[in-house]
């Protein structure tokens, strides 16, 4: 896999030149945090959105199912926190399994569907109080260790290790998108039929689309409760783990790798750090009309309008 | 290789095909003739795997195929061309042979693939985007590349002529004729041009309201007066 100037350079300054500067700074260290937690929800979303060709509105289920699996192996049975993450997202893998008989719906049935299977899951971390704790939750689940020196439990860490999670999907995105397996999924778009009368399986690909798609909110749903340490229902499967993400996946430019990544980092440390100060109470507001404009202007969101831009800049020089 | 036993496909109370029986050798050319709405497409659905049969059956290699899922026939040897071109969006020409031979095949070979691309008259075209950058001719031989990408042993083309200037029907005549030779393959044509038929087919089937009327060499069949009553609309033939 080819990796630009640009691309290295950007990695090196995620990963030595923000801790440096802005490391000290706990208050936009946990902005950056809660943004990536945002943009990984969203890439994993907009991953099935683009290569599934599927809507969903039950991303709240992976991210809660992760959330519970990781903190109950962790404080149950002992399990390594950094294992039980990857756990975490096994079993939002296993949850996306009951989701398969409404793979065979398509557009806003299946959307609706898959909302419903979130619910459900929501009511069985109320219900099943003896593992999960009922709508109390879970408190002081396990925080992160230290590893080789560095504190992971500390702002700084956190950010480390969501930061490595989120280029690891964007690598597996990448190995996918340009797989045969990824060409077919593109093919299957807007010609299903004729994408399966030439062999292709097309409810399979789907399904394991799906399942990358869960895994990698599963964990990211993990990686939050390790980092916030407490659980519970309302929570951990609240509709804004889906909701924001589609919101950043959009505005961002859902069909891109990238996209849904630099929208969730716009939209949430702008609306954080700035409609938050001007309109302290409804400053959401904003973003929806942010996102109006951008799907009236730029349909395909910010990065093909950044593309667009640059590509002018060029031709100008 | 293809045998249709009694197949019959039922929407509600409409009968499209009503129990036919139908057989296409190995490396054997047959054409299926009939008027619009005969039910012609609704059968090479129901053998493709687009639609359930109501009952019969459909056997192909001797294996029954009822049950077998639409991706895995095409697999086992079953080609098809739509008569609306069906090309795969969003990709390039060689794209669409590449998901062709790889799901269809197993594997890729990329020798193969521009093999079909030379034979279709499309290795020009090879990088440009199906979709949006190819004439109706280069459309439907995409429709026959993607079929012969997935190395099938029955093609069944629908109208792949329907709709082509005068040059371009000579021109494809001329390559489905190579490419039984060729490709060693046995072809289920739909056509509405009786020429044609009877240039290109050992066999000719002829269907009617959803039944099959006449089965037999074009010769024969096409001096059949019911069949020409059946065909041109005509009291007396």
């Amino acid at each position: 896999m080819k990796m630009s100037k640009t691309g290295l350079a950007v990695i090196f300054a995620a990963y030595v030149l923000v801790p440096l500067l802005l490391g000290s700074n706990s208050y936009v260290m946990s902005l950056i945090v809660a943004a990536m937690i945002i943009g990984g929800i969203a890439l994993a979303w907009a991953l099935l959105g683009n290569l599934g060709g599927m809507v969903s509105f039950g991303h709240s289920a992976f991210f809660g199912v992760g959330a519970y699996v990781s903190a109950i192996l962790t404080m149950k049975a002992g399990v390594p926190v950094l294992a039980a993450m990857l756990l975490g997202g096994a079993g939002a893998v296993a949850a996306s399994l009951a989701m398969l008989p409404v793979l065979r719906l398509k557009g806003p049935y299946f959307a609706l569907a898959i909302l419903a299977y979130a619910h459900i899951f929501k009511i069985l971390a109320t219900e099943w109080s003896s593992v999960t704790g009922g709508s109390a939750g879970l408190a002081s689940v396990p925080r992160f260790p230290t590893l080789m020196g560095v504190d992971l439990s500390s702002k700084t860490g956190s950010y480390l290790i969501v930061l490595s999670l989120l280029l690891v999907f964007i690598a597996a995105y990448r190995l996918i998108r340009s797989s045969h397996y990824g060409i077919a999924l593109r093919a299957m778009h807007d010609s299903e039929d004729a994408t399966r009368v030439v062999g292709v399986n097309s409810t399979l690909l789907k399904a394991l689309m799906l399942f990358v798609s869960a895994f990698m909110t599963g964990v990211i749903g993990a990686f939050n409760v390790h980092y916030i340490n407490f659980l519970e229902p309302d929570y951990a499967f609240s509709g804004l783990w889906v909701t924001l993400p589609i919101v950043a996946a959009i505005f961002g430019g859902y069909r891109t790798i990238l996209g849904p990544l630099v929208g969730a980092v716009t939209v949430y440390l702008v609306d954080q750090l700035v409609f938050k100060n001007l309109i302290p109470s409804g400053h959401q507001l904003v973003l929806g009309a942010l996102l109006v404009a951008m799907i009236i202007f730029s349909p395909g969101g910010l990065m093909p309008l950044l593309r667009k831009g640059s590509r002018r800049k060029h031709a100008a020089a | 290789m293809l045998r249709l036993e009694d197949l019959s496909v039922r929407f509600g109370g409409l009968t499209a095909v009503n129990t036919v029986s139908l057989s296409v050798g190995s490396h054997e050319v047959v054409g299926l003739v009939g008027p619009n709405g005969a039910g012609k497409t609704t059968l090479f659905n129901a053998v493709s795997g687009l639609v359930k049969p109501s009952s019969g059956r459909i056997l192909f290699d001797s294996a029954d195929m009822l049950r077998t899922p639409l991706h895995r026939r095409a697999r086992m040897g079953i080609g098809r061309t739509f008569q609306i071109p069906q090309p795969m969006h969003e990709l390039t020409v060689r794209e669409n042979l590449i998901v062709a031979q790889r799901f269809g095949t197993g594997a890729v070979d990329t020798r193969k693939i521009d093999e079909v691309l030379e034979f279709t008259a499309l290795t020009d075209k090879a990088e440009r985007h199906a979709a949006t950058e190819l004439a109706l001719t280069e459309l439907k031989a995409l429709e026959v590349a993607k079929a012969l990408a997935t190395n099938p042993k029955l093609l069944l083309l629908d109208e792949v002529l329907a709709g082509l200037e005068t040059n371009g029907k000579r021109r494809f005549m001329g390559m489905l004729k190579d490419l039984h030779e060729k490709f060693a393959v046995g072809i289920l044509i739909i056509e509405h041009d009786i020429e044609t038929i009877s240039n290109l087919c050992h066999r000719v089937a002829v269907l009617n309201f959803g039944e099959l009327i006449a089965d037999g060499t074009p010769d024969k069949v096409f001096r059949d007066p019911e069949v020409m009553k059946s065909y041109t609309g005509a009291s007396d033939a």
